[in-house]
C-alpha cells in the first residue's frame, strides 16, 4: 500500500534520478516529432500533453517558469516574422510559435537536471563512444565555471582601463571580440596545461582504459523514455490521423 | 613501487619560435630515493627540466629536443596553478583518472583513490565537489591523482607560488609526508627556497644560461654568497626582501589630488555563473577601510578574506548589495569607465587579463589615449627594464615580464588611485623590486595606493595595513 | 586559386590526420566549452540589438547568425582533424543549451548541422587547406546547413522568397563573420603564443623566421 503523498514525492524525484541519456533523448525526440505540429489544435495538445507531464514529474516548477520565459520571447519572434512573411494569417503564425514552444520547452527544462558527468559516464560506457573524446570533454566541462569567472576578470580588466560595453553597437562589437579574444588565450593556456597533467596520468596511450563508475539503467528510465517516445509521437499521430 | 633513478644527458631544448635554445649540453642525474631541489632565475629552463623528465616536451610543449632522457619508473607531475590538473566535478573521480587510464579494475581503482586521498590528508568525502575546494586542497587534490599510480619520482613545478603561507605549508607538509612513507625520488622546481631547504638532500642551482651553477648539499649552500649563485632574481634564504625600484617622479606623480577612497559598511556578493544556474558567495560583509594618500595601504589576510574584492569594490568594479564606498555622485560603481579611469588604475592579479593590444609599445598608451593623457613610452618601458620587447606580442612575455608591462599598461596614465591585485605573487626579486617599487614611488609623489596582497615582504614595506578575515576587518 | 595565406596555411595536422595528441581532444573540447561561455557573454550584450533587427525585416536576423557559426571553424583552423569543427560546435551547442537557450535541445542539432558545413569544405579540401577563402566558405557552408534546417523547425509557412533572403544573408554572416572573423581570431591566437602546438602556431613562427 503506498500513501499518495510518498508515491508523489517518488514522481517528483524520477526527473531528479532519470539517467542523463533519457533526458537527453526526450529533449532531441521533440524535434522531429515539433515537425508535426501543423494545425493550432496538435500544436496546443502536445505542448498540453508536455506541460501536464512537467507539471506531474518535474520536482520545481520554478528553474522551468525560467526557462519557459526564455522560450517564450524566441515563440513571439516567431509569431510575428511567420505572420509578416507567411501571408498575415494569424492561425499559421500562432501554430508556427507553439511549434517552437513544443520544439524548444522540454530540452529547455530538462537540461536543468542533466549532470555532465553521468551523461559522460553514459556516452562512454553505454553508447560506447571513444573514451578519450568523452573523458576530455567532461575535463573541459569542468573548466565552465572557471571560463565563467575569467569572463568576468576580463570585463573588469577592462572596465578599469576606461573601455566598456555601450549603447554603440560598433563599439559593443569591438568590446564583445576584444573579451572573447582574451577569453580564448585563457582557455588554450589552461588546454595545454591541461595536456601537460593529463598526459602525465597516461592520458595519451589510455586507449582501452576503463570507467571507475558502472553505469546503471532502471525501470523507472525505461519508462521515463517511453513516456518521452510517446509524447514526441503524439504530434505525428494526431497529424497522420 | 621503486624509487626511480632518472638523468639527463647532454639534454637541449629549444621552444618553437625561439631563435636560442633555453638548454644545451645539460647533464643532470637523480639517485633512487634522492631530494632534489632545483632553483634558479626565471627563464633558465627550470620547468623545461621537469617537463623533459615527464616526457611531455615534443608532445603538447612545441620545439626541438636534443640529447637524451632517462627514466626508470612512473613519474607524477605537480603543476603551479592549483587546478590545472582537475579532470572530474567529485573528488573521488578525479583521483581515479590516472588508475582509470592504466585499465584497472574497478575494486583497485577505489583501494588507490581511498589510499592516496588519506595520504595527503583529504578531510572530504569521495562525492565533495571539485569546484568547493581551495588553491591549497587543489593542489593536495592533484597530489593524490598523482599519488594513485604510485610514482617511483615525484616532479613539483613551483607547487606553492600562487598560495598564501598557511596553504603552502599544507601542500609541502603533504608532499613529504607522501616521500618519506612511500620512499619516491623527489624534484622540486621552487623560486623560495627556504622553506624546503631543511627537507631535502641536494640543492641545484641553475644560471640564467641554463648551466649549473651550483649542486650542492643545502649544508654547504648556507656557506656560499646567495646573490654570486643565481644572480639577483632567485629568492636564496639569507638575502634581504630587495630594495625597491626608485621610478622618478614624472612617470608616477598624480596628474590630480586622488579622491578621497572609503568604504563605508561595504557588503559585496560576487556572483558566479555555473553551469547549474547563479551562484552567490558572500566576499565582504560591512567593511570599512578608507585609502590615505601619499601611502601604500596593504591588504592582507588568508585567501578568501576578501581582498582582492575590496580592491576591486574601491577601484568601482564591483556593486555593492549594501554599504558604499564613497565618492562623489553618482554612486561610484555607476562612474562611467573613462571616468573612473581617469581617478583609479586597478591592475589584476592575471596580468594577461588586462591585456587589449598586440604590441607592449601600444599596451603602454592604450588607456592613456583614451583619456587625452600624453605618456613617454620609451621612458616608460626603460624603467621597468622592457625597452627590448617594445614591439613584442604582450602575451608572447614571460610572467615577470607581463606583471611589469601589466603595472605600466593599467598606472602609465598616472591616476592619483592604484589598486593592486596580488601584484608579487611568484615572481623573482628583480620584478618585486619593480612592482612594489612603482607602488612606492607613487605613493612618495602623492598618489593612495592599496595593494592586495598575502606577501609578507610586501606588507612589511607598506604604510598601512588592514587585516581582513572572512569578509570582515579583523586588525586595524 | 591564390589568397594571401595560400602559401602559409597547408600545414597539416602531426601524425596521421586521426592520430589526435591529447592536446588536440582538449584543444577542441575546451574551444567548444570557451565559446559557449562566450556565447552566453555575447547574449548578454547583443539581446536588444538582434530584438530590433529582427523586427526591422525578419529574415535579416539571418545576419546575426554569423556569431554562432565561429566554433566550428575555429576549432577546425586551429585542430586540422577530421571531427574537430563539429565536435567544438556541437560542445559550445551543449553549453548553451545547458545555460538555458530558446532553442532547447535542438541547439545540439543545429550545432552538428553547423559543423557538418564546416567540417565539409575542410573535407573536400583533405584537410590540407586552412586559408581565408577556405574559411569563408566554411562559415558559408555552416550558415546555409543552418538556414535550411531553420526553414523546416522555425518558419515553414515563410514565403519562398523570404526563406532564400534568410538564407542568403545567413550565409553571408556565416562567410564574414564566422569565416574571415574566424580566421582573423586564429591569426590573432597564433601572435600569441597560444597555438604553438598547432598549425597555425607553427605557421606564425614560420613566417616571422624568413
Amino acid at each position: 500500500m503506498t500513501r499518495p503523498e510518498a508515491r508523489q514525492h517518488q514522481l517528483r524525484g524520477a526527473v531528479l534520478r532519470a539517467n542523463p541519456l533519457v533526458l537527453l533523448a526526450a529533449g532531441l525526440l521533440v524535434v522531429p516529432g515539433s515537425f508535426a505540429v501543423r494545425s493550432l489544435p496538435i500544436g496546443l495538445v502536445a505542448l498540453g500533453a508536455y506541460l501536464l507531464a512537467g507539471v506531474v514529474l518535474l520536482p520545481s516548477l520554478r528553474p522551468a517558469l525560467g526557462r519557459l520565459g526564455v522560450v517564450m520571447l524566441a515563440s513571439v519572434m516567431v509569431v510575428y516574422s511567420t505572420w509578416l512573411l507567411g501571408g498575415h494569417e494569424v492561425d499559421t503564425a500562432l501554430t508556427a510559435g507553439v511549434r517552437v514552444l513544443v520544439l524548444a520547452l522540454p530540452g529547455a527544462v530538462l537540461a536543468v537536471y542533466v549532470d555532465p558527468s553521468r551523461l559522460a559516464d553514459e556516452l562512454g560506457q553505454r553508447l560506447g563512444l571513444p573514451a578519450r573524446f568523452v573523458v576530455a570533454t567532461s575535463a573541459a566541462l569542468q573548466r565552465f565555471d572557471q571560463l565563467g569567472q575569467t569572463w568576468q576578470h576580463l570585463d573588469r580588466a577592462r572596465r578599469a582601463r576606461g573601455f566598456g560595453p555601450s549603447r554603440n553597437p560598433v563599439r559593443t562589437f569591438g568590446y564583445a571580440a576584444s573579451l572573447t579574444f582574451a577569453l580564448l588565450v585563457s582557455a588554450l593556456r589552461g588546454a595545454t596545461q591541461m595536456s601537460i597533467a593529463m598526459d602525465a596520468r597516461g592520458f595519451a596511450d589510455a586507449h582501452r582504459r576503463t570507467w571507475a563508475e558502472p553505469v546503471v539503467w532502471t525501470v523507472e528510465d525505461s519508462a521515463l523514455l517511453c513516456l518521452g517516445i510517446a509524447l514526441a509521437a503524439l504530434p505525428v499521430i494526431l497529424y497522420a490521423l | 613501487m621503486t624509487p626511480a633513478r632518472a638523468a639527463l644527458r647532454g639534454f637541449g631544448w629549444q621552444p618553437l619560435g625561439r631563435r636560442a635554445p633555453v638548454l644545451t649540453g645539460l647533464d643532470l642525474a637523480i639517485e633512487p630515493g634522492e631530494r632534489l631541489l632545483l632553483t634558479g632565475p626565471s627563464g633558465s629552463g627550470k620547468s623545461t627540466i621537469l617537463r623533459a623528465l615527464a616526457g611531455v616536451l615534443g608532445a603538447s610543449v612545441p620545439g626541438e629536443v636534443s640529447g637524451a632522457v632517462e627514466v626508470d619508473a612512473r613519474i607524477g607531475l605537480l603543476l603551479q596553478n592549483p587546478g590545472d590538473a582537475v579532470v572530474a566535478a567529485r573528488i573521488g573521480r578525479d583521483v581515479a583518472f590516472g588508475p582509470e587510464n592504466a585499465a584497472m579494475a574497478r575494486e583497485e581503482i577505489w583501494r588507490r583513490v581511498r589510499e592516496s586521498l588519506a595520504a595527503i590528508g583529504m578531510p572530504y568525502a569521495l562525492e565533495h565537489p571539485t569546484q568547493a575546494l581551495s588553491g591549497g586542497e587543489l593542489q593536495r587534490l592533484a597530489l593524490a591523482g598523482v599519488l594513485a599510480l604510485e610514482p617511483g619520482l615525484l616532479l613539483l613545478d613551483e607547487p606553492t607560488s600562487m598560495l598564501d603561507a598557511a596553504n603552502a605549508e599544507g601542500v609541502r607538509r603533504a608532499v613529504l609526508a607522501v616521500v618519506a612513507q612511500t620512499g619516491a625520488s623527489l624534484l622540486v622546481v621552487e623560486h623560495h627556497v627556504a622553506p624546503w631547504l631543511a627537507h631535502v638532500d641536494r640543492v641545484v642551482v641553475l644560471g640564467a644560461d641554463g648551466h649549473i651553477t651550483a649542486d650542492t648539499s643545502p649544508q654547504e649552500l648556507a656557506c656560499m654568497d646567495p646573490a654570486a649563485l643565481a644572480g639577483d632574481g632567485v629568492w636564496m634564504p639569507g638575502l634581504p626582501a630587495p630594495t625597491p625600484l626608485d621610478l622618478p617622479a614624472t612617470l608616477v606623480r598624480p596628474r590630480h589630488a586622488p579622491l578621497p577612497l572609503r568604504a563605508e559598511s561595504l557588503a559585496v556578493e560576487l556572483r558566479t555563473r555555473t553551469m547549474r544556474g547563479p551562484v552567490t558567495t558572500p566576499a565582504l560583509r560591512g567593511v570599512d577601510a578608507e585609502l590615505a594618500g601619499a601611502a601604500v595601504t596593504a591588504f592582507t589576510g588568508p585567501s578568501g578574506a576578501g581582498k582582492s574584492t575590496l580592491a576591486a569594490a574601491l577601484a568601482g568594479l564591483l556593486v555593492p548589495v549594501a554599504g558604499r564606498v564613497v565618492a562623489p555622485e553618482p554612486a561610484w560603481h555607476r562612474w562611467r569607465p573613462r571616468d573612473r579611469a581617469a581617478q583609479v588604475g586597478w591592475v589584476p592579479q592575471n596580468a594577461e587579463h588586462g591585456f587589449l593590444t598586440s604590441r607592449v609599445c601600444h599596451e603602454v598608451v592604450v588607456t592613456a589615449n583614451r583619456l587625452g593623457v600624453e605618456v613617454d613610452v620609451g621612458e616608460t618601458l626603460e624603467a621597468v627594464g622592457l625597452s627590448h620587447l617594445a614591439d613584442a606580442n604582450p602575451y608572447q612575455l614571460s610572467g615577470g615580464e607581463q606583471r611589469r608591462l601589466a603595472i605600466v599598461a593599467a598606472l602609465a596614465h598616472r591616476p592619483p588611485v592604484l589598486l593592486l591585485d596580488e601584484p608579487t605573487v611568484g615572481q623573482d626579486r628583480d620584478t618585486w623590486a619593480a612592482v612594489v617599487g612603482w607602488a612606492m614611488s607613487a605613493a612618495r609623489a602623492g598618489a593612495a595606493v592599496g595593494v592586495a596582497s598575502h606577501d609578507p615582504a610586501l606588507a612589511a614595506a607598506s604604510d598601512h595595513e588592514v587585516t581582513l578575515e572572512r569578509g570582515r576587518v579583523a586588525i586595524r | 586559386m591564390s589568397h594571401p595565406s595560400a602559401s602559409t596555411s597547408t600545414t597539416t595536422a602531426p601524425g596521421g590526420l586521426m592520430a589526435y595528441r591529447t592536446i588536440d581532444i582538449v584543444t577542441a573540447a575546451t574551444l567548444g566549452v570557451a565559446f559557449g561561455v562566450a556565447f552566453w557573454g555575447w547574449n548578454q550584450l547583443y539581446l536588444l540589438i538582434a530584438n530590433i533587427s529582427v523586427f526591422a525585416f525578419p529574415p535579416s536576423g539571418g545576419l546575426l547568425g554569423g556569431p554562432w557559426l565561429i566554433a566550428g571553424v575555429v576549432g577546425g583552423l586551429v585542430v586540422r582533424r577530421p571531427g574537430a569543427a563539429v565536435a567544438t560546435e556541437v560542445i559550445a551547442a551543449f553549453v548553451s543549451g545547458m545555460l538555458g537557450n530558446q532553442w532547447g535541445f535542438s541547439v545540439l542539432v543545429s550545432g552538428l548541422l553547423e559543423g557538418l558545413g564546416v567540417e565539409l569544405v575542410l573535407a573536400v579540401l583533405l584537410y590540407r587547406r586552412f586559408g581565408l577563402v577556405v574559411a569563408m566558405l566554411a562559415g558559408a557552408c555552416a550558415g546555409v546547413f543552418e538556414s535550411v534546417y531553420e526553414w523546416y523547425s522555425y518558419y515553414p509557412d515563410w514565403d519562398l522568397g523570404y526563406r532564400l533572403a534568410h538564407l542568403g544573408f545567413f550565409a553571408l554572416s556565416g562567410a564574414l563573420v564566422a569565416g574571415l572573423g574566424g580566421w582573423v581570431l586564429v591569426r590573432g591566437l597564433a601572435r600569441t603564443g597560444a597555438l604553438d602546438a598547432f598549425g597555425p602556431g607553427r605557421e606564425h613562427h614560420q613566417r616571422h623566421a624568413s
